[in-house]
Parts: structure tokens; C-alpha cells; sequence
């Protein structure tokens, strides 16, 4: 292989994978307090790229219930003016994240509190994802939508650079999803690792028992764990979603799969873990010749099989300390 | 009762229900429409749910069946085979149809029409292109000319928009039926052209980045790129391909031909060539009232997953009308009714929005116009197809 091949797979490793990792970082971190799969997050990933196009456009095309109908016939409600898309950004992830909190309310809460199998919340949680995928459906149809050309401004589509007579090239907005996705875990390490709300929320992971009765409320950081991961999730749909485009409602739940093996082979329940499972598996996948790209997926899971098999914690996982 | 008389009873029992379940009078004429309404397909399947609404609305408000309303029987199959087995199964059995139309992909075709088949009930595909849809059996036929008599204008025509092309990447989605069997007539047409193929490259119709393909493509140095996928997948390609550099020749198979595909690639799906078995200029009589009165109702002219949709139905209810001619729809057996409707689609001859349109007596359909177009985008969200001559 060429130098300047083995840096364009390379850089396509990390654009594809920093895409595996953004999704996974909001799966890992309700799986690192709970314990538990979220199933439905890869609708929430979704939600969040609709909201952001919704307060960004306002309308909706051909199909669905809202067929037609200009939501913000008069600019933002709040200033008359069209939302800036990062503002849009910004309140598309806090409306995934308020979804992921009914989600723990609805799908979640009622089995903690009967003490059911952890498995009937994942069974839950992925009924829940069916019912919002097919509400989305309902709503604005199957059609894919796409963020305006002009979201990140004046930024030239691609970045390229030469290596002898060949071209090295990548998109920039995944460049852009790259340095997001860095900074969410620089972001999250930080929240989890040095603040009090991290403290809490790492005592509930540890013990909810014990937790409740040093007058953490546990419900309350349940749910404030709930709203990063949706938030996280619905910043990351929208990014992808510049990326791709929003294509249909089923957009976030093809990504459910590939985001947990993510998380197994970063280590389940580790932040840094979800980042660099989600790049190795990118690079796995770009290294597969382009002539076999299509068989990119049994290469990853193939992979993630090997690993488990010398590393069954994944990469960066605790192994389980056995009490005898 | 004694052991051998047991048998004697229950055989005669089956033979009374059996004989109960074949004397199913027509009551109503229900036409059962098994189009992908839910997953990725979904993009495609409520383009052909329209059609055939507007064909139940069209043609019932003319008449009917001889003044008899038909009804229509939606049934989702979603996008994979185990939902289109599904749907072909409750159309059959539950909601008791005459025919069907559908499924949305041959994929899902080949796994969903032998049910019918060995029910004998006349299936109509609206959108199967691969080879060897119609030879699944005798109830089986399509309105949808296959991708081996459609896809070579494609080739001819960028040919005539570029004389100097010499090499080209063709690409294909290698999970769908109609996509690999579509990307194999567009490599033997290349090479029939004298064309060098210098890459062939698959993907997935999940798959939503393609930086490995499309370095691939760019690093063959070709003049021409030829995809056959779906909307969602096939738009992304395009998007992607152009993003990163590619200024050469695309074209787009039968997947990419519906207007879906322009939120995804905006205004870099501008000149993609596609070829298609049906445009909405064609000027026959019927295609001419069937886009009126689409535009009016849509405001956009009607897509070519719409039109066929529409022009599936269509052939089922005139076929109807002829037996109900000869025969009273509600005098006849469903059974009999079924193989008697598969019979008379195969002996029409119809005049469609396709255009005129007949069956040879594989199911095959006939059909002698098409059309080649390319996209030209009037700006990010809006978009055309210009015919080329």
C-alpha cells in the first residue's frame, strides 16, 4: 500500500469512526450509571437531528401529517429572525434530551421500581425507539431531509493535500464531527470526573443504595443522566445529519447495532472506551479494501469477536472484581 | 366411535371446510396494494401508496368496475422480505383480494411471490426490475419494464454528452436484489460500448458514508460513474462524490429516479443522467389527463414509482371490467374469480400513463417508450428531470 493510500484510509478511519464514536458516547453513558442498554437512543439521535431541522427550516415536505405546514412562518418565536443553525444545534440537543427523560420516565422508572430484569428494559426501551420512529413517520413522512447547504457557513466542502502525485482528501464536516466528538469527551470527563454532580452520579453507578442513604436522590440523577446522553445523542444526529442528511425516520436506529459494539469493545461504561471503540472500528472498517468494502460490517464485528476473545472487558473496561 | 371410522370422520370434516372455504362468493372487489409504507423503502413505497390512491379516487369516480366501486387493500411489507411474505400472506387469506399489486423491491419479490403464487392469485409488481421477476411463475407479471431494457440508454446518452469518455467506475448497493442485478447490465453495456471498467465498487443501502468508494473512484481517474442503489444511499454517493472532488459524467439507475433523492444531494445532484420507463411528458391521452390531475392534487408532476403504482391498478381493474362483462364480478368463486382475472392482464392490451402497455405470456411487460433525463436543480430543495432527446 502507498503512504499517501495508508493516509486517506487513515483519515477515513477517523471521519467514519468519530461518527461510531459521537453515537456511542450518550449509549455508554446511561450504561455506565444504570447498567443498562438503551435501546431507543438511536431514535433519540434522530429526534435531535429533526428538531434542529425543524427550527432551522420550520417545513416539512410531501408526506406525513405536518405535510406543508411552515411551523415558524415568522422566524424564531423568541426574535422574528431565522435561529442561527448552531443555536438550532443547541436546542435540537436539549429537545432529545428532555425526550430521553420521558423515555427513563416512561420506559425505565416503572421497571426499576417493580425491580425487573435489566433485560425487560432493554425490551422496553426498544419498543419505545419503534413507537417514535413510526410517530416521526406519521409525522413528516419517510422523505430524507437535508440541513441548507450554508449551515457551516463559508467552510469549503472538503480538505485536501497532495503526497507525491496523488491527492489526500476529506470532508470537512467530518473533520467537524471529529473535534465535536473530542470535545464531548473532554466535556463529559470533566463533568463526570470533577464536579459534584460527577461525584453523584459515580456514587449511583457504584451503589444506588448506598448513595440514597448519604441523601443523593437517585431518581434525580437518573434522570440527569438520561438528559446528557439525550443531549449528547441529539447533538450527534444533527452532526451526522449535516454529514448524510437526515435520511428518514429509521436514520439513528441502523446505527443502534455498529454503537454497540462501540461500547462492548471500548469497554461497557467507559466514556474514553465509547471514543476509542468507535475509531478503532472506523479504522477496521477503512482499512477493508474498497473492492470488499461491502464487508466492512462482518470485518468490525469480526474484529470486536477477536478482541473479546483475548480482552473480554473491551479495550479500556474494568475487568469485574469477583468477591469471594 | 371405532379407530378406522375416526379418520373417515375427520377427512370428512376437512373435505366440508375445504369445500366451505373454496365456495367464497365476491362480495366486494378488493385489490390488495403490498407496498413498503415503513423503513428505509418507505422513501419509495409512499410514492406507489399515493398512485394507487389516486387511481382508487380516478377511476372509481369514472365508474368503477362497470359502475361497481373496487376497493383497495393497503398492506405494509416494510423493506425486507419477511415483511412483504407477511403482507402477501393477510392480503390472501384475511382480506380475501382478487389480485395484488406489489411488493416495492424485487428483493423482497422473490421471497413474497410464490405465496401467491402457489395461492393463484395474480400479482402485478409495480417496481420489480431484476431479471427474472415475471418467470417466478404464471400468476406473476410487472408494469415495471425491466432495468435490462431501460439501463443501456442511460450509457448511449452520456456517450453523447461526452465522446472522449473512456474509463468508468460502476457502483452498486450488493444487498438488494434489483441492484445487483441492475449493475449487471449497466458493466455488460459498458463494455459493449468499448468503455474500460476500471473499478467496481459495492456498498450497502444502509451504508451512509462512502469516503472508501469514492477514493477509490477518484483515485481510477474515470470520466464516468455509474450508480445503482437507492434514493437514500444513491443521493448520498452522488452528494459525497461531489463534495470530494469528482466533476465528471454520473448516472443513476431506477433507484435514484424519484425526486426524493434531491433534499439529499441538493444542488450536486445537478446533471445526473438517469434512464426511465417513464416521464411525464409522454403524450398520450391518458398519461396526459393522470399528470393534470396529479399537479392539481400534488403540485409537482407525478414520479415514475406514482405512475406505476397508478398504471398497476389500472390494468387490474380493466381486466375486471372485461370478466365483469362476460360474467358478474359477485356470481363468481374468489378462487376461480383469481385465476380468471391472471388470465385476461395477460390477454389486455392497456393504455396507461406508461404509455400503451401489454404482457407476453411470461408476464412480461411491453412496453416501447423510454426516456432518458438528468437533473437539473433550481436550487437546494427543488429540483427537475429535462428530458433528453
Amino acid at each position: 500500500m502507498e503512504f499517501s493510500q495508508l493516509v486517506q484510509n487513515l483519515l477515513n478511519g477517523l471521519a467514519i469512526g468519530s461518527v461510531y464514536a459521537i453515537f456511542a458516547l450518550g449509549y455508554t453513558l446511561v450504561f455506565s450509571i444504570l447498567g443498562i442498554i438503551n435501546f431507543a437512543h438511536g431514535a433519540v439521535f434522530t429526534l435531535g437531528a429533526y428538531f434542529t431541522y425543524t427550527l432551522v427550516v420550520g417545513e416539512f415536505g410531501n408526506n406525513g401529517l405536518l405535510k406543508g405546514v411552515n411551523l415558524f412562518p415568522n422566524g424564531s418565536p423568541l426574535s422574528g429572525e431565522p435561529l442561527t443553525f448552531a443555536l438550532a444545534t443547541l436546542l435540537g440537543a436539549v429537545g432529545a434530551g428532555l425526550v430521553a427523560v420521558l423515555i427513563e420516565r416512561l420506559a425505565f422508572r416503572p421497571m426499576r421500581s417493580r425491580g425487573a430484569d435489566p433485560l425487560l428494559a432493554l425490551v422496553s426501551s426498544l419498543g419505545v425507539a419503534l413507537v417514535i420512529v413510526n410517530l416521526i413517520q406519521l409525522l413528516v413522512g419517510a422523505e430524507i431531509y437535508n440541513f441548507p447547504a450554508d449551515a457551516y457557513g463559508d467552510t469549503p466542502p472538503a480538505l485536501s493535500f497532495t503526497m507525491g502525485d496523488k491527492v489526500v482528501i476529506i470532508r470537512t464536516v467530518q473533520v467537524i464531527i471529529f473535534a465535536v466528538s473530542l470535545v464531548m469527551l473532554a466535556v463529559l470527563g470533566y463533568v463526570i470526573g470533577r464536579t459534584k454532580i460527577g461525584k453523584a452520579l459515580r456514587a449511583v453507578a457504584e451503589n444506588p443504595g448506598t448513595a440514597s442513604l448519604l441523601g443523593i436522590s437517585v431518581d434525580r440523577f437518573i434522570v440527569i443522566t438520561f438528559f446528557l446522553s439525550g443531549f449528547v445523542g441529539g447533538l450527534a444526529g444533527t452532526l451526522v445529519g449535516t454529514a448524510f442528511g437526515v435520511a428518514g425516520p429509521y436514520f439513528g436506529v441502523t446505527y443502534g447495532l455498529k454503537g454497540l459494539a462501540v461500547i462492548v469493545l471500548g469497554g461497557l461504561g467507559s466514556i474514553p472506551g465509547a471514543v476509542l471503540g468507535g475509531l478503532v472500528i472506523g479504522l477496521a472498517e477503512a482499512f477493508v479494501p474498497a473492492d470488499y468494502s461491502a464487508y466492512k460490517d462482518a470485518v468490525a464485528f469480526a474484529l470486536l469477536f477477536a478482541i473479546l476473545l483475548v480482552r473480554p472487558q473491551g479495550l479500556l473496561g474494568r475487568s469485574a472484581i469477583q468477591k469471594v | 366411535m371405532s379407530k378406522t371410522a375416526l379418520p373417515r370422520v375427520l377427512s370428512a370434516a376437512l373435505l366440508l371446510t375445504l369445500g366451505l372455504t373454496q365456495a367464497q362468493k365476491v362480495e366486494t372487489v378488493s385489490i390488495g396494494i403490498a407496498v413498503a409504507q415503513t423503513s428505509n423503502t418507505a422513501l419509495l413505497g409512499q410514492e406507489q401508496v399515493i398512485g394507487a390512491r389516486f387511481a382508487e379516487k380516478y377511476l372509481n369516480a369514472r365508474g368503477g368496475i362497470n359502475g361497481t366501486p373496487f376497493k383497495l387493500v393497503f398492506q405494509d411489507t416494510g423493506g425486507d422480505e419477511a415483511g412483504a411474505i407477511n403482507a402477501f400472506q393477510n392480503l390472501i387469506t384475511k382480506d380475501k383480494v382478487v389480485g395484488i399489486v406489489g411488493p416495492t423491491l424485487s428483493q423482497q419479490a422473490f421471497a413474497s411471490d410464490p405465496i401467491a403464487e402457489r395461492a393463484k392469485v395474480p400479482v402485478l409488481g409495480p417496481s420489480n426490475t431484476a431479471k427474472g421477476i415475471p418467470q417466478i411463475g404464471n400468476f406473476i407479471a410487472r408494469v415495471s419494464a425491466p432495468v435490462a431494457v431501460v439501463a443501456p440508454n442511460a450509457v448511449k446518452q452520456a456517450l453523447k454528452l461526452d465522446p472522449k469518455i473512456k474509463e468508468v467506475a460502476v457502483l452498486y448497493a450488493q444487498n438488494d436484489a434489483f441492484s445487483t442485478s441492475e449493475t449487471g447490465t449497466f458493466q455488460e453495456t459498458v463494455k459493449a460500448q468499448g468503455l474500460t471498467l476500471a473499478t467496481v465498487q459495492k456498498f450497502q443501502t444502509t451504508d451512509t458514508d462512502f469516503t472508501t468508494q469514492v477514493t477509490a473512484v477518484l483515485n481510477a481517474k474515470v470520466e464516468l460513474v455509474i450508480i445503482s442503489g437507492l434514493a437514500a444511499d444513491g443521493g448520498n454517493l452522488v452528494k459525497q462524490l461531489r463534495q470530494l472532488g469528482y466533476k465528471g459524467l454520473i448516472i443513476g439507475g431506477n433507484g435514484l429516479n424519484t425526486s426524493n433523492m434531491f433534499p439529499v444531494c441538493q444542488k450536486l445532484c445537478d446533471g445526473v443522467i438517469i434512464a426511465q420507463a417513464y416521464s411525464p411528458n409522454q403524450g398520450s391521452a391518458a398519461n396526459q389527463v393522470f399528470v393534470k390531475e396529479y399537479t392539481a392534487q400534488y403540485k409537482k408532476a407525478p414520479p415514475q414509482f406514482a405512475a406505476q403504482a397508478y398504471a398497476g391498478v389500472q390494468v387490474m381493474v380493466e381486466a375486471l371490467k372485461v370478466i365483469d362483462r362476460k360474467k358478474k364480478l359477485n356470481t363468481w368463486d374468489l378462487d376461480d374469480l383469481r385465476v380468471e382475472l391472471n388470465k385476461q392482464i395477460l390477454l389486455g392490451k392497456y393504455n396507461t400513463p406508461l404509455g400503451p402497455i401489454a404482457f407476453d405470456k411470461e408476464g412480461e411487460v411491453i412496453q416501447k417508450e423510454f426516456y432518458v433525463a438528468q437533473i437539473r436543480m433550481k436550487d437546494a430543495k427543488t429540483g427537475s428531470f429535462v428530458y433528453l432527446k
